[in-house]
């Protein structure tokens, strides 16, 4: 699915992921724990293409094609899907009129059909149910007034809408109660099909409580220390990462 | 001296109703103006050449129905070409609302007529002087009115047209007005009105200047507000060959709050402008004036946003925000805005900008797979449509967006 080889990164001067390698295979969970600053954010950003996070070197394989030369929108068209931490508002766009282009767009690089505007409110309305949003939101401007907590769970929505090959989900837990965590946790786990991939990024192991994950690694100064099973996690949670040798900073707003 | 003008002024000694007294008054400041020119502040960016010395019949024999907008629901008053063809007798209106004719006499046409509207706007006055066709609103006093009350303003072809709208809400009442404007033919039509808001009043207030093509279209709607009042307003505009409209805000009660949303999405070489005015004249006040264009290749736009914070308006809370987006490198706005603030104890905010791409929306819609010269369009086109999804009134603004959205996909083709 996914091959990261020797990876580095930087943002404006400062270089933020040094050397991380990673194998993810279909169907496959992965978690990706870390302090604050290791550099987590920047590897979905890296990932995704975003403007200004520049690959120094190293090389990404995404299904057998080489993603860093892909455009924004054709690595999401190949099946990528970022789920954000602090997705961006957009009021004068409709979430119902960005989620019919954005599913056709998916569509049409699938060689699938675009759906009819019947069609598609079917789906966003089951959609919607999942993730417990109100339907009266897809009128609403994308993410707009929506507290923290519905933004995440817009984010899902997206996630079941547009199934996509592999999702990277960035801190889709921060900032969440209990109640929240698990209508995302449930979204999430009715993706799991066994082809579809995760990481899942957090900086604490509550949230891979409810996602169980088949791998978890431990991200520090830019590169993976410690892989190991669910048991990792556990053990990330009793003692923090003070054995990194590096104080943890807690969690930033 | 303007040919039109004369022809006006002489129109205007033939004009005979129960308002005569208050028309003459008008009249004579209507004879102290002089024909506007580039040196004219208030035109300068707006030639007035098309209409200098046009020369159109002023009646004209066309019918129209109003436009049907879906679960709308309004109390539909239609003029076409300055005839009221509505049979207002005929009208079923819930309690606490009167609707007459202008040619009518009544108090509160009386009230209100040329006593809201500043008399400093040229094209004002000779409606002041030739508008005998208009329609009078009363709400009573502590009345809601829930269905929407829509005047209709068709300008056919080959026409010149002038019509009144008179609004009255006693204490307490609430309603929706809708202004309803449009017409593609040679046209000239003035369109006025005046809304006097008392107390506790509530007034949610539309008005769509659709004109299209060769239409010229110069009008205002203008608005008192007493104590503890709302105006909550939304202003859609196209260009036409000229349209022209000016908005008077006047705070003349305290704690008054008026919120102004307006849009403007101009084709290819056409011309619109839009002077508002708010007045603070007394204290505790606050205004919000949101002002958005989209302009086409070869069009001008010209937005003039002027706050007047008077001495004793203390406590005012005002902002005017005005972005612009212009489709190529032919299209032109000319924003001014134009702060006076002689009290001292006040919040002003005023900006204009030519609007950029938000980068980080831009990168959210791809990361979903939408190609880029489609994110451009939906967030080109969601600046404007911004303000349609901020009218209260869901109804218009599910008949308004794809109709905006279809014009502006078709600038976008041809800009």
């Amino acid at each position: 699915m996914l091959t990261i080889k020797d990876l580095h990164a930087r943002v404006e001067e400062k270089t933020i992921i040094k050397g991380l390698n990673l194998e993810i295979k279909p169907g496959e969970v992965h978690a990706i724990m870390g302090p604050n600053g290791a550099g987590k954010s920047t590897l979905g950003y890296v990932l995704s293409g975003r403007d200004g996070y520049e690959v120094e070197q190293g090389e990404v394989n995404f299904n057998g094609a080489n993603l860093l030369d892909m455009e924004v929108e054709e690595r999401a068209q190949a099946g990528l899907f970022l789920a954000f931490q602090y997705p961006v508002e957009i009021p004068g766009v409709s979430n119902m009129e960005f989620m019919k282009e954005s599913v056709n767009a998916m569509r049409k690089a699938r060689g699938e059909d675009e759906l009819s505007s019947a069609e598609f409110l079917k789906m966003a309305k089951e959609a919607c149910k999942q993730v417990n949003l109100p339907l009266d939101f897809l009128k609403r401007g994308v993410n707009e007034g929506f507290s923290g907590g519905e933004k995440k769970r817009n984010e899902i929505m997206q996630l079941i809408m547009l199934k996509p090959k592999l999702a990277i989900l960035d801190e889709s837990d921060s900032g969440l109660d209990v109640d929240a965590l698990q209508v995302v946790a449930n979204g999430v786990n009715s993706q799991r099909d066994g082809e579809r991939s995760f990481i899942v990024v957090t900086h604490y192991q509550r949230l891979l409580d409810f996602i169980e994950p088949d791998y978890v690694h431990i991200l520090a100064q830019g590169k993976i220390v410690k892989s190991g099973g669910p048991e990792l996690a556990k053990e990330v949670e009793a003692s923090g990462y003070a054995w990194l040798g590096q104080a943890d900073e807690g969690e930033k707003a | 001296m303007s040919q039109w003008l004369a022809h006006v002024i002489e129109r205007a000694a033939a004009v005979d109703d129960w308002l005569s007294p208050v028309r003459a008054e008008a009249l004579a400041k209507l004879k102290e103006q002089s024909w506007p020119g580039r040196r004219t502040e208030a035109w300068r960016y707006t030639s007035l050449h098309a209409v200098e010395n046009l020369s159109l019949p002023t009646e004209s024999n066309a019918q129209a129905e109003a436009p049907a907008i879906k679960g709308l629901d309004a109390i539909d008053l239609v003029f076409v070409d300055g005839r009221l063809t509505s049979d207002l007798a005929a009208l079923n209106l819930p309690e606490g609302l009167t609707i007459r004719s202008l040619t009518d006499k009544s108090d509160i046409a009386e009230q209100v007529f040329t006593q809201v509207k500043p008399s400093h706007h040229l094209f004002g006055l000779v409606n002041d002087v030739l508008a005998t066709q208009g329609i009078v609103i009363e709400v009573a006093a502590n009345a809601t009115i829930e269905r929407p009350i829509r005047v209709v303003n068709f300008a056919t072809d080959n026409v010149e047209s002038h019509t009144r709208v008179l609004v009255s809400l006693g204490d307490n009442a609430k309603a929706t007005v809708i202004e309803h404007g449009s017409g593609t033919g040679h046209s000239l039509n003035t369109a006025f009105a005046e809304y006097d808001i008392a107390d506790n009043a509530r007034l949610e207030h539309y008005r769509f200047a659709l004109h299209q093509g060769e239409a010229i279209h110069v009008g205002g709607s203008h608005f008192k507000l007493a104590n503890k009042s709302r105006l909550n307003s939304t202003l859609i505009g196209y260009g036409s060959q000229l349209t022209r409209l000016d908005v008077d805000i006047i705070h003349a009660g305290e704690h008054a709050h008026a919120k102004f949303n307006n849009a403007y999405l101009l084709a290819p070489k056409e011309h619109f402008d839009l002077h508002s005015t708010i007045e603070h004249a007394m204290p505790n006040g606050t205004t919000e004036e949101n002002a958005r264009g989209i302009i086409g290749d070869k069009a001008k736009a010209v937005f003039n946003g002027r706050i007047h914070i008077h001495r004793d308006a203390q406590k005012t809370l005002a902002e005017l925000n005005n972005r612009n987006l212009l489709l190529s490198r032919g299209a032109q706005i000319n924003t001014k805005p134009e702060l006076e603030i002689y009290a001292d104890d006040v919040q002003c905010a005023h900006g204009a900008t030519v609007a950029e791409i938000d980068e980080e929306a831009l990168y959210y819609l791809l990361t979903r797979g939408i190609d880029k010269q489609k994110a451009l369009v939906m967030l080109n086109f969601g600046f404007v449509q911004e303000m349609v999804f901020d009218m209260p009134n869901e109804a218009l603004a599910e008949w308004l967006q794809p109709i905006l959205k279809q014009r502006f996909e078709d600038m976008m083709e041809r800009s």
